[in-house]
């Protein structure tokens, strides 16, 4: 049985301009120690998906749908129950690490809250426990740190407490939403590897959302593709990079720079970067027609009038369209 | 050892105070308004051993007398020293303003954060109430509210205080609006936080500083206030000093004895001045907004 299990997920927001469909039907499984990533453009409702789950969205949302996760119904658990499970058993960690900690307290202190809070720690206990989590995290000399106050720390550092944070209660699930995209380049391998160790020793499941390929290659086991609120694409990370069957993956494939092999990165066998024509759809009505026909080129007029529903195209690959197949197999 | 190891010994609490007071004691303007805001505040709290005379005390030769050796800021009608009265004073104006500006804040600051945190039908229920308050004038409400409770000066602190309510509500929620959508209140709330935790640990300690800073615009607001309630006969009742009842009973004799307004008047001015200019450094090293 899957450790977390999302059905027929359905997010829309009311909004002075009408309503908005964030994200249209959405299911996916989580196994544990699996690491699912969710990718897209801005604006494809990944992050609106990764929310919803905790419940983490303002009032003007509506959820409709199933998420199961241990027994319960999260969309369904009352309040209390979701804060227990807040942080402690699935643990959430932002994008933004600059202004993700709280100025006026040291770190030290704003991780052993997460502890005292749901492991019943005293103080003394959390902060040694905390201590810890800074060297597990990979923070230097942790004892000076743990003393420290979030402006002390550089971008890398305070999303690294971050982590520790998320990890303190050893969750069973952590959903990452774009944990690199704020930080340099470098530091962005680091927390991925930290992300990667922590799944090792502590069997964490992850789902991460981003929009950089490059990490997804680096560390996902499994893919979802999603555009305007509903998925595109579903598959293990290998197949998805050698058969993309949606044009939109293709698309987005194609969009992620090559390092040229030859010397000039001009001249004859240079690749120019694809750009995927068009905007991203209005969200204002659910889809009645494939939502990527618009900017596709294999658009008929079936995608105009109809919704492609998600159909097993390889083993454990699916796709929702109506002319899947690689490159290749559409010429 | 280094100094530089050295550094790194004290605490980053210790010094972030340290930087801060470095700030502060930059500004000049503000440094003065400390001290003579402290110079105030001592006046009041040691009157008994620093005033030159009980402030009860008639000498009939001292009647409307001008300033002279024996008595400095002259005497008033009933031959009191008024250098007394004015020291004494300074405990009724402390007394007031300290009070008046706790109230306000006991009262202001849970609404505020009620109003700012939960919206739903609170908010515009108490905005809306906050709003027709505000439309008194500050001074107008207290004498309002002091005529209704009686004169004596916790009831005179109780209407000025209750009199600010309304502002901080308003400025408490501002923030409260602001803070709640800081990415540290989310991540307290995917850490499990719950509504009290959110609003004790992570919005009410990032407000202390723009609480602290109205907190020393309502003291001297309050200090006039008391003047004024006493002035008027809503506060501080003689023979009690008051620089407010003083200045009522220099009234008659504005003429013969212009010193007897004259003092206690810059008396009002001096401690009012004091706090404004603390309360404006402080605003200018604890915001960081302000810092060029």
């Amino acid at each position: 049985m899957p450790l977390l299990e999302v059905e027929d997920l359905s997010v829309r927001f009311q909004t002075d301009d009408g309503p908005v469909h964030a994200v249209d039907k959405v299911s996916f499984e989580l196994d544990a120690r699996e690491v699912l990533a969710i990718v897209g453009e801005s604006g494809c409702g990944k992050s609106v998906t990764a929310m919803s789950l905790l419940r983490l969205l303002p009032d003007s949302a509506t959820i409709t749908g199933d998420v199961r996760f241990d027994g319960d119904d999260l969309l369904a658990a009352p309040e209390s129950r979701m804060r227990d499970i807040r942080g402690n058993e699935i643990s959430f960690i932002f994008q933004e690490p600059m202004t993700s900690l709280n100025p006026v307290f040291t770190v030290g202190r704003q991780v052993g809250e997460v502890l005292r809070r749901h492991e019943g720690l005293s103080k003394r206990a959390a902060r040694e426990r905390t201590t810890e989590l800074l060297d597990l995290v990979g923070i230097p000399a942790p004892e000076r740190r743990v003393d420290e106050y979030p402006h002390e720390l550089s971008g890398g550092m305070r999303q690294r407490v971050m982590i520790a944070m998320a990890v303190a209660c050893e969750p069973q699930v952590l959903i990452a939403d774009e944990p690199t995209t704020a930080l340099d380049v470098t530091i962005q391998a680091g927390i991925l590897d930290l992300m990667r160790e922590l799944r090792e020793r502590l069997g964490t499941a992850i789902v991460l959302i981003t929009h950089d390929l490059g990490v997804v290659a680096d560390i996902a086991d499994r893919v979802v593709v999603m555009y305007a609120g509903r998925k595109a694409e579903e598959a293990p990370v290998g197949d998805l990079f050698a058969h993309p069957q949606h044009p939109y993956t293709i698309g987005l494939l194609g969009a992620v720079p090559q390092p040229e092999t030859g010397e000039s990165s001009s001249g004859e066998g240079s690749r120019r970067l694809q750009e995927i024509p068009g905007i991203v759809p209005s969200l204002s009505e659910p889809a009645d027609h494939c939502p990527f026909a618009p900017r596709c080129s294999r658009a008929d007029d079936r995608s105009r009038s109809e919704v492609p529903q998600l159909e097993v195209v390889r083993p454990e690959h699916r796709v929702a369209c109506f002319h899947p197949g690689t490159e290749a197999d559409a010429r | 050892m280094s100094t530089a190891a050295a550094e790194l010994e004290i605490s980053p609490r210790a010094r972030r105070r340290a930087r801060l007071r470095k700030r502060f004691l930059r500004r000049r303007l503000a440094v003065f308004g400390a001290l003579l805001a402290l110079l105030f505040v001592l006046m009041a709290l040691l009157a008994p051993l620093i005033a030159p005379y009980d402030p009860a005390r008639n000498d009939f030769n001292a009647v409307l007398a001008p300033p002279s050796g024996a008595y400095l800021l002259g005497g008033d009608d009933l031959g009191r020293d008024v250098l007394s009265r004015i020291i004494y004073g300074a405990r009724a104006s402390m007394e007031v303003g300290v009070l008046a500006t706790l109230i306000a804040m006991v009262v202001a600051v849970p609404i505020g954060l009620v109003a700012g945190y939960y919206r739903g039908w609170a908010d515009p229920v108490i905005s809306r109430i906050n709003d027709v308050v505000l439309a008194f004038p500050f001074l107008i409400l207290a004498v309002g509210l002091a005529a209704i409770f009686g004169p004596s000066l916790t009831n005179a602190a109780l209407a000025l205080g209750i009199s600010r309510v309304p502002i901080l509500v308003r400025i408490t929620r501002g923030e409260v609006l602001a803070l709640r959508e800081e990415d540290y209140v989310r991540a307290a709330i995917a850490n499990g936080a719950g509504d009290g935790v959110i609003l004790t640990r992570h919005i009410l300690p990032n407000m202390v500083n723009t609480l602290l800073v109205q907190a020393t615009i309502t003291i001297p607001l309050a200090i006039i206030g008391e003047s004024l309630l006493s002035f008027l006969g809503l506060g501080v009742q003689p023979p009690t000093p008051s620089w407010g009842v003083m200045l009522a009973g220099a009234q008659q004799f504005l003429v013969q004895a212009p010193w007897l307004a004259l003092f206690p008047g810059l008396a009002v001015f001096f401690a009012t001045l004091s706090f404004n200019l603390f309360g404006d450094g402080l605003r200018d090293v604890l915001d960081p907004r302000t810092v060029s």
